[in-house]
């Protein structure tokens, strides 16, 4: 089994990927102050207003679901044990769309669209965490 | 303001591989045996090419350059589509200006890959930094599962019904089994449909393209060639193509073809009442009920009401697909941006066979490179006899 898809950390992204790994949820922040939106998946500019000027910022870690599903078969192998596999769209509340998975949902939460997810971190099974979440349960 | 048109440009030829199951053969024969039947149908010889457009996912290391030097051409000029599945109708469109401005006299514009699923999903996983870094770590499902996002929001908003996308899918399916190049031969009844292995909900295994191989090839010319050639020259009226719209909005479930269908028909003179057929990018049937809105078949939300009550079949009032599309025909990679315009050719041209539909004008259109959660670019043209 080849593995596991994993991403690639680079210049770009390093600061988001290391502080997964802390424990915190990061995103960057235009510093322009007409924009100041937050920006993800990390870039090198603001795709919002096109400044160059953006600053990492720790953030909620909350947001809602915006889209969700079971992904039956999933692209890579190495995912195969643990399919289905809950892919949902989050709308995080400081702006942002972010993918990842939803974990620990059982039948009786009925439909998870628009529901509060608050993020987790979860080894990748290399050492590195990636931000996965959870309903947020009242 | 309204963009010149396309006049003196004319699609002399249109030429399809056979399309096989399974990654078959090397996407340069494909390539190459796609050219010579659309050249053959054009009846143009092989060092008469002055322009080569080419798309095909599995070419690297290779480039439209060297692959220019692999066939023995020595084109004036080349473009290489980087818009995944909008790509055939762009290199089209782009192609026609090199014309007009005089760069090249006689284009081919030829798409190929070289699939089966395997092969596909592994290049889906690095299909972009996008995807690879934001996406394919989180067991994304491929182009599946993010396809499956947007359905679900388009039933959702839109109160769409399963049955909707499988009448589509169903008669998409007819229209295919009077197309002897399509891969799949039985009909689908909607139970089979409904009941498929389930691939990403809401999608079943009938909502997803099987990844195949085979290649697609148009040829455009200047009027000068087009007068001395005894084929029956389809123009193209209108065209366009857009890409990352909007760029702040992921789930519009819109694609960018409303920011320049306007434009397409006022250059073709002919509105979308007038069109007489569409050849969609048929990835998912949520983007074709998307295309149908965008190019404005059907008003913003409606076309579940329009699928409903519309016979898409080849002996319909409105035929979409009428070759099968990528979802009964195959997806061949990059050749999927380029199977309807092949088919729109044929049917302009007369040489539909039994799938023929009676025809002046029609719609072909474009959609692809899937990146962060969407596909990014999207493209079509209308296309005529007159």
């Amino acid at each position: 089994m080849s593995s596991r898809p994993s991403p690639r950390v680079n210049e770009i992204n390093r600061p988001f990927w290391e502080a997964c790994n802390d424990g915190k949820l990061v995103l960057q922040r235009c510093l322009s102050s007409k924009c100041a939106q937050f920006v993800y998946y990390p870039r090198v500019c603001c795709p919002h207003c096109g400044g160059g000027d953006l600053q990492w910022t720790e953030v909620s870690g909350r947001g809602r679901i915006l889209s969700y599903t079971a992904v039956h078969r999933p692209q890579h192998e190495s995912f195969y044990p643990e399919a289905p596999i809950q892919f949902i769209a989050v709308s995080l509340n400081e702006g942002p769309l972010m993918y990842s998975r939803l974990l620990e949902l059982s039948s009786d939460d009925g439909d998870v669209l628009d529901r509060a997810v608050q993020v987790v971190f979860v080894d990748h099974g290399n050492g590195d965490k990636v931000p996965f979440f959870k309903l947020v349960r009242d | 303001m309204t963009a010149k048109d396309y006049s003196g440009v004319y699609v002399v030829g249109a030429g399809q591989t056979t399309y096989e199951k399974g990654a078959t053969s090397s996407v340069h024969r494909v390539l190459y045996e796609a050219l010579r039947a659309g050249l053959d149908s054009a009846q143009l010889g092989w060092k008469q090419v002055d322009g080569l457009a080419v798309t095909a996912f599995v070419l690297p290391p290779d480039n439209v350059t060297v692959l220019a030097e692999h066939f023995g051409l020595s084109p004036r000029w080349l473009f290489q589509g980087l818009y995944g599945g909008a790509s055939g109708i762009v290199s089209m469109l782009h192609a026609a200006r090199a014309i007009q401005a005089g760069d090249a006299d006689i284009v081919a514009c030829v798409t190929a890959d070289v699939f089966d699923t395997a092969r596909h999903n592994e290049m889906l996983d690095h299909f972009n930094a996008p995807v690879r870094d934001y996406m394919a770590p989180f067991g994304f499902g491929g182009a599946n599962g993010t396809f499956a996002l947007h359905t679900r929001l388009y039933m959702e908003r839109f109160a769409a019904m399963r049955e909707d996308f499988g009448k589509l899918c169903i008669a998409q399916r007819e229209n295919a089994l009077l197309n002897p190049n399509a891969l799949f031969k039985k009909p689908l009844t909607m139970d089979e449909y409904l009941n498929a292995r389930v691939i990403a909900e809401p999608l079943g295994l009938f909502d997803c393209v099987m990844p195949c191989t085979g290649g697609d090839c148009v040829i455009l010319a200047s009027e000068k060639v087009t007068e001395k050639l005894d084929v029956p020259p389809v123009r193209i009226l209108g065209g366009g193509e857009w890409h990352n719209y909007p760029g702040d909005d992921i789930y519009t479930l819109r694609a960018g073809w409303e920011k320049f269908s306007d434009r397409m028909y006022e250059q073709a003179r002919y509105g979308p009442d007038d069109m007489q057929f569409a050849q969609l990018y048929d990835d998912y049937p949520v983007m074709e009920f998307i295309q149908l809105e965008g190019l404005q078949i059907t008003p913003y939300g409606e076309t579940p009401a329009f699928i409903r009550e519309t016979d898409t079949t080849v002996r319909g009032t409105f035929p979409i697909n009428t070759g099968g599309g990528q979802l009964s025909a195959g997806q061949a990679g990059a050749s999927g941006g380029m199977i309807g315009v092949v088919e729109g050719v044929l049917q302009l041209r007369g040489e539909a066979g039994e799938r023929q539909v009676p025809c002046q004008r029609g719609l072909v259109s474009g959609y692809g490179m899937v990146a962060y959660g969407r596909g990014l670019s999207c493209s079509a043209a209308v296309l005529g006899t007159e």
